[in-house]
């Protein structure tokens, strides 16, 4: 029992990685424009399949599909920074209606594009298990956790030293101020949609390589990322590391010692449970609140 | 509101005219009770998000709780159908009070939680199997009764019944709109800060919309329960709950009474006889692109974008 219960803790924090770069894009889009994109997880949904289909089409470890993946959801996530700029009044609840009719239409896309089969990976390469003392995994979820924490650690060098990251940063705590310094808000804005398509692109590589995807899951990708946020409060990378984790782990925790139909709900179990706790997230966030 | 004459012509358009024009075709009628079925959707979901502020994605969530409410109160404990479809709008309430938490997040998280909401009610659903059947769903839930010697469960007295569901719902929606309560509201949607300033109970109030939203969603749902009967998890719960009322209501004019009903009357019958038969799987990418389009070019609707056109045609010549 404690071996199985061991071994979902190290699954969940595996998970974890992946979850948390779609968790950044959604949070760092938001932090930029003050819009939720609904759309997010069907973005990392289109990656997955871009990489099922460079897998059953050309024959390619998916690992290779990244640099695809990257141009399509970066391209398709630029669209949608352009058709959110379109709106004219009423920004936050239209944004919210226009992004989900996106996720409507990315949904079907795939629907129409790839069929409602489930898809999963092919390659042994990537299904080889690898042992790290009392640990089993597949060799893809220690690959892409890896993959993951150094574009976190990217993302974090991005945001704290580069020019463009500061300026994400500076547009995010106070708009006018950032343009009084001479940053242009549009393009900041622009260049958060390109970093949140490149983190989406390749946690959906991710999924596909470790786990299922089917049309339907883009929303609870969404969800997910939403929780995570939730957890951690807006703001911190690390934080949303840790959020993540503890989703992946509660979400792996269940599936051992429950059953996989519930794996939906404890995410929502911790999502209520902070809400009343700790209503500005584990790790701090303010804002939020009505 | 004035009961003047278009009103009561009107109503007997729709009360005597549609069912001895489409009476005797199954087929148009189901499609028209479907329609209406989305109008009440429609109308619930412009309730909370013209009054409360709300954008609900989670409305599949009331839906189904009150389809499965009614169906099981029905079964199982053998409450007439007609109280039980009323019951089943309370227990879309009782499901909504568990969103009261989510009252406290602001705009954008609201609308995330309302749409994480409708997951866990569907896999409630799926895995409560004792109570609501499972995946497999329940079949033979009651039909519609008899009334004064007239089969309501007939495709037309199934028309009759969502009708009135829909018209009393739009009477309530109405009178809510001009009590002090909607007048509260309207101005908490011009600045909800300086709203509670003046003593308003923002929060309370919001929530209290939420609860007629619910109520008359579960309503539709519990109707639809017994209208088909037969309900399973995936179809109870469907995200197409949530997708072709927000576009109805779009389409007809979320912050107008008539324009969700006429959106949804519009919007669906097109959809299953012109889009359903270029698409068949996948004919929501055509509504997804409908929503995006009416969001960029006219968020108000479809009548203003008419009224902005004309006006445009006006000054030209």
């Amino acid at each position: 029992m404690t071996e199985l219960v061991l071994q979902a803790l190290y699954s969940g924090l595996l998970q974890g990685g992946s979850y948390a770069l779609i968790a950044l894009g959604l949070a760092l889009v938001f932090g930029a424009m003050k819009v939720i994109n609904l759309a997010h997880g069907e973005l990392v949904l289109l990656s997955a399949y871009v990489a099922y289909s460079v897998e059953s089409g050309l024959g390619w470890n998916p690992i290779f599909a990244i640099p695809i993946a990257l141009v399509v959801v970066c391209l398709s996530s630029v669209m949608v920074y352009f058709v959110v700029g379109r709106i004219k009044k009423d920004r936050e609840i239209n944004s919210l209606i226009l992004t989900y009719g996106i996720g409507v239409i990315l949904t079907n896309l795939i629907l129409l594009i790839w069929k409602a089969d489930v898809r999963s990976t092919g390659s042994t390469w990537m299904q080889e298990a690898i042992v790290v003392g009392p640990f089993y995994s597949m060799r893809s979820e220690v690959l892409f956790f890896v993959v993951s924490l150094v574009m976190m650690g990217g993302l974090w060098w991005w945001l704290s030293r580069s020019w463009y990251g500061r300026a994400v940063r500076a547009v995010s705590s106070n708009r006018d101020a950032a343009k009084l310094m001479g940053i242009d808000p549009g393009y900041t804005e622009l260049v958060s949609f390109v970093v949140a398509g490149i983190l989406a692109a390749v946690a959906g590589v991710a999924l596909f390589s470790y786990g299922v995807v089917s049309p339907a899951y883009g929303s609870v990708l969404t969800v997910k990322a939403f929780i995570i946020t939730v957890l951690a409060g807006i703001g911190s990378i690390p934080g949303v590391l840790i959020g993540a984790v503890l989703l992946g782990v509660a979400e792996a925790l269940t599936v051992t010692l429950a059953s996989s139909a519930l794996q939906e709900l404890v995410g929502m179990g911790l999502f209520l449970l902070v809400l009343f706790v700790m209503p500005s997230g584990l790790f701090g966030a303010k804002g939020r609140r009505g | 509101m004035k009961p003047n004459k278009t009103i009561i012509v009107m109503l007997l358009a729709v009360y005597i005219a549609v069912p001895l024009a489409f009476g005797r075709d199954n087929y148009v009628m189901s499609l028209v009770v479907a329609s209406m079925v989305i109008g009440g959707i429609a109308l619930s979901w412009a309730l909370l998000g013209n009054l409360g502020g709300m954008v609900s994605f989670g409305h599949a969530a009331f839906f189904g709780v009150g389809a499965y409410a009614s169906a099981i109160l029905s079964m199982k404990f053998g409450v007439p159908v007609l109280v039980s479809i009323l019951l089943g709008g309370v227990g879309a309430v009782v499901a909504s009070l568990a969103m009261l938490p989510v009252l406290r997040l602001r705009g954008p998280y609201f609308a995330l939680a309302i749409l994480a909401y409708a997951h866990i009610f569907r896999i409630l659903a799926t895995q409560w199997t004792s109570v609501t059947g499972g995946s497999g769903g329940l079949s033979n839930i009651p039909r519609l009764p008899e009334i004064f010697g007239y089969d309501l469960s007939s495709k037309t007295g199934g028309y009759l019944v969502i009708l009135t569901i829909v018209l009393v719902f739009a009477a309530i929606y109405q009178y809510i709109r001009c009590s002090n309560y909607g007048l509260a509201l309207r101005a908490m949607h011009e600045s909800e800060d300086a709203t509670r300033v003046v003593g308003v109970n923002s929060t309370l109030l919001k929530g209290l919309m939420l609860l007629v939203s619910a109520f008359m969603c579960g309503v539709v749902g519990a109707f639809n329960a017994h209208y088909i009967n037969f309900l399973e998890p995936d179809y109870a719960f469907s995200g197409l709950w949530v997708t072709i009322p927000i576009v109805a209501a779009i389409f007809g004019g979320y912050r107008t009474i008539t324009g969700p009903i006429v959106g949804a009357v519009v919007v669906y019958l097109v959809d299953q006889l012109v889009f359903k038969s270029i698409i068949p799987s996948g004919h929501q990418l055509v509504l997804g692109v409908l929503l995006v389009a009416m969001i960029i070019f006219s968020p108000d609707g479809l009548l203003s974008l008419l009224r902005k056109l004309t006006r445009r045609a006006h000054v030209a010549a």
